[in-house]
């Protein structure tokens, strides 16, 4: 089953390689361990309107952690927003990355940080579980599935 | 400690007395009746007149806003859904788009149908807007085009509270607790 020429090698030299390939080999498929990422879900609105997506990060780990963007097989257009409000006037602002630092946990929730979901690839009902995959600047990634809520979901 | 008794028996017995104040900011005197002269959700003029008889919650917002202004509405009608059924009807939110430009009648329409019956959208032109907006003595403003064509609209947060006669009564803030915001506006619907 294995190419011919990891097949010429001694069995622990293969076992070692198959077992470096396993691990090292899988794009994509980096988890950030440390990062741990509940209540996630997106509020959904009529229409062609973006939804908001909603989630708590956690960094469990020893260093911080940063978020530099998200994607989604469900939109064409993820990023990351901050709502503010400043003598009674709101308005959005474009957040490049997000630091959790060791230890620490930041909320994306309503009224503050939040996803910004733009231009749905398909029809997504109340119920439905959307997976969105997390950027960090250290190259991994991370999937998450989000709950797809009603515009009246807080 | 005797001497204490009566003062403070008087004072708690005024207090009891003493009208109902409102829980979250109270405009009473300090912004004028409601006036608008817009366009419906249904394409149609209208004037404020044509809302009177209702409480009114009046919020200016923009559809394309995921984040503010749906929160906004879910606690509003979170609010209005812990009222009883005969003060329901008696509640109207009017969500002001200040983006006239994305927020045509059927968008409108469908976001406000989406977060209930109590919910009507309006909009305008601009000078429609700006009037109405100063007369609120709030802003609004556009950022600038991504390469998507999308933009942000900056506008006022809070939700202006009239009575069914159309006189201002409270300014309801996202800060404001749950609690506050639906005994003020159960006492509106009350009145």
């Amino acid at each position: 089953m294995l190419p011919t020429q990891l097949a010429k090698l001694p069995r622990s030299a293969r076992i070692w390689c198959t077992t470096f390939v396993l691990i090292f080999g899988m794009p994509g498929t980096l988890l950030a361990a440390d990062l741990q990422i509940t209540d996630a879900r997106i509020r959904l609105l009529p229409g062609d309107i973006p939804a908001a997506g909603y989630f708590t990060l956690t960094n469990t780990g020893e260093t911080g952690t940063t978020l530099i963007g998200a994607d989604s097989s469900a939109f064409d257009n993820v990023t990351i927003h901050q709502s503010v409000s400043q003598d009674g006037i709101s308005s959005m602002q474009h957040v490049e990355q997000l630091t959790v630092a060791a230890g620490e946990l930041v909320e994306l929730a309503p009224g503050g940080y939040h996803l910004m979901l733009m231009k749905r690839k398909h029809p997504i009902a109340v119920g439905d579980e959307i997976e969105v995959t997390l950027l960090l600047d250290n190259g991994q990634q991370q999937n998450v599935k989000f709950r797809a809520g009603a515009p009246t979901t807080q | 400690m005797r001497q204490w008794i009566i003062p403070v028996f008087v004072s708690l017995w005024l207090m009891g007395c003493g009208e109902q104040t409102w829980q979250t900011k109270d405009i009473s005197g300090l912004m004028p009746p409601l006036a608008f002269d817009l366009v419906d959700e249904n394409g149609n003029d209208v004037t404020a007149d044509q809302f009177l008889g209702k409480s009114t919650l009046l919020f200016f917002g923009f559809t394309h806003c995921p984040d503010v202004c749906p929160t906004t509405l879910a606690r509003l009608d979170a609010v209005i859904q812990r009222l009883e059924e005969t003060y329901r009807d008696d509640i109207q939110v009017l969500f002001v788009s200040v983006d006239p430009r994305r927020d045509n009648p059927a968008t409108l329409s469908a976001y406000t149908n989406a977060f209930g019956l109590q919910f009507t959208g309006l909009t305008g032109d601009k000078a429609a807007l700006d009037e109405l907006t100063r007369r609120y003595r709030v802003t609004y403003g556009y950022g600038e085009e991504d390469s998507n064509g999308n933009y942000d609209v900056s506008h006022s947060s809070a939700v202006f509270a009239f009575n069914e006669q159309g006189e201002a009564r409270v300014l309801i803030r996202d800060s404001d607790p749950m609690d506050a915001v639906a005994a003020d506006i159960k006492r509106l619907a009350d009145q």
